[in-house]
């Protein structure tokens, strides 16, 4: 199979790294508009990374966007060209208008993949894995720690200045960011952050990924400055990769009329972590390869919705270096949201 | 002009108690056992 990378930040190198690293996978092609990022990651990976993603070429059987926001004409543009498509985006309203393209997606028989990165993405493959235990799920409280490049760590500072929008009884919800404060616990070393709701695009997901909750909240840690700062320009020039990152789900539902809460986990770089799930998917959707499970390969939906089988594809991305954890204790939440 | 400035403030005081409260938040309670582990994708979590 032949995929094709847009944008090779921190989040597209990892995942042409995974993509070459993948024997199902005959040729990435790569583009990314500064050249100088082009030739270091084709001088330096593997010989099947190419240049070349241009518009008059072959369109690739999968194109992972891994570049900036926002992603709707160039997703457009490559299920017309009739490739499937991958988007890493976490702004919520590209994801919002990426997932508006589901008709085209389908007319064109492709699948166009919305928020396959860290959060959402492996958030909502480890949803999609712990929902199998339970018999009714209530609510899903997400939260995630830290950022990939420097797009990401705008992005999460312009999400702390938007309006966060939950899924709340049956309805959307919106709520100003920064606000509804809960002490998450994360994967050690991580441990316990404050985090607050923003302009993440996680329940748009989830809720088509598991439409009988009732409540669907995301969350996301920040520090005071964070919040201070966050409705003025970045003070500071983003960093070139963030630390450490972690991702926390909670699932709150019942198994034989019990009450039942599920807290599943990560920890790793989110930008490597966002690169393996988008060459994860990218493969998954290529083609039938085994162990990885199969995805729905026509229309456009998030992580959790179109794959087929969480667990297989966390088993490979733990094959590839990205581990969940699960927490077994009680009192997992400060407070009821 | 008097009762102006008290309302004044009054509602400069209640803005700083209610910035204070939004950033030091309300505390929260760490969990009282268990701990984290790996997935185990073999087996139901």
């Amino acid at each position: 199979m032949r995929v094709g990378v847009l944008g090779l930040g921190a989040v597209g190198a990892r995942a042409t790294r995974q993509l070459a690293a993948t024997g199902s996978v005959d040729e990435v092609l790569v583009d990314d508009p500064d050249p100088s990022r082009v030739a270091a990651v084709v001088g330096a990976i593997d010989p099947r990374v190419r240049h070349g993603l241009h518009g008059d070429a072959e369109a690739p059987d999968v194109v992972v966007l891994a570049g900036p926001a926002p992603h709707l004409r160039l997703a457009e543009g490559w299920l017309r060209a009739g490739s499937h498509v991958v988007s890493v985006s976490d702004d919520r309203d590209d994801v919002t208008d990426l997932l508006e393209l589901d008709g085209l997606a389908r007319s064109e028989g492709r699948a166009l993949v919305v928020g396959a990165g860290f959060a959402p993405g492996l958030s909502c493959l480890l949803v999609a894995h712990a929902r199998r235990f339970l018999d009714t799920v209530d609510e899903l409280h997400v939260a995630k720690h830290g950022t990939g490049g420097p797009e990401c760590a705008k992005q999460h500072h312009r999400a702390l200045a938007g309006i966060a929008v939950d899924w709340h009884d049956g309805e959307w919800q919106q709520r100003p960011a920064g606000a509804g404060r809960e002490l998450c616990w994360f994967p050690d070393p991580v441990g316990g952050l404050d985090c607050y709701r923003a302009e993440l695009p996680d329940s748009l997901l989830l809720h088509r990924a598991v439409p009988e909750a009732s409540r669907i909240i995301g969350r996301m840690s920040a520090t005071r400055r964070d919040r201070f700062t966050a409705r003025l320009p970045m003070l500071l020039p983003p960093h070139p990769e963030g630390l450490a990152g972690a991702v926390r789900v909670e699932l709150r539902g019942s198994v034989a009329g019990r009450r039942e809460i599920r807290v599943l986990g990560a920890l790793d770089r989110p930008a490597a972590v966002a690169g393996a799930v988008g060459a994860v998917v990218a493969v998954a959707l290529g083609g039938d390869v085994a162990g990885l499970g199969t995805m729905r390969t026509v229309g456009a939906g998030g992580v959790g919705e179109l794959v087929s089988d969480a667990t297989a594809m966390l088993l490979e991305l733990a094959r590839r270096g990205v581990r969940a954890a699960v927490f077994d204790g009680s009192a997992t939440s400060s407070s009821p949201s | 002009m008097k009762f102006l400035r008290r309302a004044l403030l009054a509602v400069a005081g209640a803005a700083i108690i209610a910035g204070a409260l939004r950033v030091r938040g309300k505390g929260g309670v760490p969990p009282q056992g268990g701990g984290w582990r790996e997935l185990p994708l073999d087996d139901p979590t």
